[in-house]
């Protein structure tokens, strides 16, 4: 009945009573998480450091398997990293040895022997991200917002529909990081991808995502999940209007209120 | 440097930083003429003992009997270089191997880490002796006399670079479903390669100390041998043109280390980037 109901509504990433501890049962990272993302949908993971956002992302990505519930992908169990989720963390963690183009290629090599078609490719990523011209770079040739840029031609070489990022841009000055979540925004749009974005930036949840997902720590947990319900594309002055301020509140309040 | 007020005044810029080049490299002939001259001349007025500190002038007649008239250097030069390579050589492949083993096994590291201590604490040259009496005389006794001295340094570096490998790259070879292998392979060992070389540069000037060693003991052939010849025969200036000789040997290894660097290492030079970065965008060819 649950598998129907899960394919009539196109949930991609599910989970039920997902928690996680650590030490030994001591430290409760993660509680009782219940949660459907929708094919397509960007959904923001907020919240303060400590409240388990990034433990959800990576019980989600198969890097750590939970204490107690179950996280579903595709109607699968979770059980450990596989070829339909991309990761990307808030460090580029580029190989300093290899060119741009040779970091965007990583992903292909791991699972077989890249093809003429997929190096096509990997430039061609490189240059959707406006990099085209530095293929051919080392990273310690590349500027920190530029070396996030590849990271990012590198999240979605695999061809993963599910892409998992990690304060992805955290690292990086406002203006990069806003120019980047702009084109982050135009990018999985174009290619349909469903996005979890963890970040502890309020306005930059909301400005990106169809959901957000407020979460609070001690205990970790998702404390609200709230639909935003703004038109796309979104311009940047979006966060000045009524709407957007009266969705910062709803979102403070959530995390004031424990 | 002379700071440039106006576009225009380049080539005045250019002239003023080739200025002061000039004047640095006379500073230093200069300093090198006096420092050279005062030891001729106290040698000349018996300040210096001639018998223990030859006079310049006698050293550069040494370097032209032992290189040109007689030529007799080029031989002892030749059986040093060699021991100096296979020693190197073999210690480093032996440093590197054992290092990359222990350093990816939990368990071997545990059960030989006191026997690492004990032999990082022991100087290594005290169990030269012990070689010679256990393999006799001979090339052989040499050369694991090096292998012993150059091992270590290659060793540790190779044991250190593929342990601290970068968690959040591991974390990332691992949200990539990396196999073991691929983790090594792509990862560990590219990640260690400029420390394993650091290793391997310290090893090389070690290869020659202990090359030297082993030809004082056993004094039949290479540079050692000839010095302490010379010495006994109270022909200082040979000695010490010998004793140049290797300095001139020294700095050239130290050199050639860092040009191969430049090419193994090479993401960690900004020449060695530009270089490799060029070849690669040539090497895929007129698509971009």
């Amino acid at each position: 009945m649950r598998l129907q109901q899960a394919i009539a509504d196109d949930i991609v990433v599910s989970g039920r009573g997902v928690g996680k501890t650590f030490a030994n049962g001591t430290v409760v990272a993660l509680k009782n998480a219940d949660f459907d993302i929708k094919r397509g949908s960007f959904v923001s993971l907020v919240g303060p450091s400590g409240c388990g956002k990034s433990t959800l992302l990576r019980l989600v990505s198969g890097l750590i398997a939970p204490t107690s519930g179950q996280v579903n992908v595709h109607d699968t169990p979770v059980d450990g990293p596989r070829s339909d989720i991309s990761m990307m963390f808030q460090k580029a963690t580029l190989l300093e040895w290899r060119t741009a183009l040779e970091n965007v290629l990583l992903p292909t090599e791991i699972a077989g022997t890249p093809t003429k078609a997929d190096k096509k490719r990997a430039y061609d990523l490189l240059k959707l991200v406006g990099l085209g011209d530095f293929a051919f770079s080392f990273p310690a040739q590349l500027s920190g917002g530029m070396q996030q840029r590849v990271a990012l031609a590198r999240l979605l070489q695999t061809g993963a529909d599910i892409l998992l990022l990690d304060e992805p841009f955290g690292a990086l000055d406002e203006f990069t990081r806003e120019r980047l979540n702009t084109e982050l925004m135009r990018i999985v749009a174009e290619i349909g991808a469903t996005t979890i974005f963890v970040t502890h930036n309020i306005s930059e949840a909301i400005f990106l995502a169809d959901q957000v997902f407020v979460m609070t720590s001690r205990p970790g947990q998702v404390a609200k999940i709230i639909d935003v319900d703004l038109e796309r594309p979104r311009p940047l002055s979006i966060q000045t209007s009524p709407e957007f301020n009266a969705l910062v509140a709803d979102v403070r309040e959530t995390l004031g209120a424990v | 440097m002379v700071a440039v007020q106006h576009v225009g005044d380049d080539r005045t810029a250019g002239n003023a930083a080739r200025n002061l080049r000039n004047r640095r490299i006379l500073a230093h002939a200069a300093i090198f003429v006096i420092l050279i001259a005062t030891w001729e001349i106290a040698s000349r007025l018996g300040w210096l003992d001639p018998l223990f500190y030859p006079r310049p002038s006698n050293i550069m007649r040494s370097f032209w009997l032992i290189y040109v008239q007689n030529g007799n250097v080029w031989y002892h030069l030749g059986v040093t270089m060699s021991l100096v390579f296979m020693g190197f050589i073999g210690g480093s492949v032996l440093g590197i191997v054992l290092g990359s083993l222990v350093g990816l096994n939990a368990t071997l590291r545990r059960f030989l880490k006191p026997y690492v201590i004990v032999l990082e604490a022991t100087p290594r040259i005290a169990v030269a002796p012990l070689l010679i009496a256990a393999l006799g005389f001979g090339v052989t006794s040499k050369i694991a006399i090096i292998v012993l001295v150059c091992f270590f340094a290659p060793f540790i570096n190779t044991l250190s670079g593929v342990m601290n490998v970068n968690a959040e790259k591991l974390e990332l070879f691992k949200a990539m479903g990396a196999s073991k292998w691929q983790i090594l392979r792509k990862l560990v060992l590219p990640d260690a390669i400029p420390v394993i070389m650091a290793g391997e540069r310290l090893a090389l000037t070690a290869a020659l100390s202990g090359a030297l060693v082993a030809e004082f003991i056993q004094r039949d052939q290479g540079i050692g041998s000839l010095i302490l010849v010379y010495t006994r025969n109270l022909n200082m200036a040979s000695a010490f043109a010998c004793i140049f000789t290797l300095t001139i040997l020294g700095f050239l290894i130290f050199r050639g280390m860092e040009i191969i660097d430049q090419y193994i290492a090479f993401w960690k030079h900004e020449g060695g980037r530009d270089r490799v970065s060029a070849k690669r965008r040539a090497a895929m060819g007129p698509q971009t």
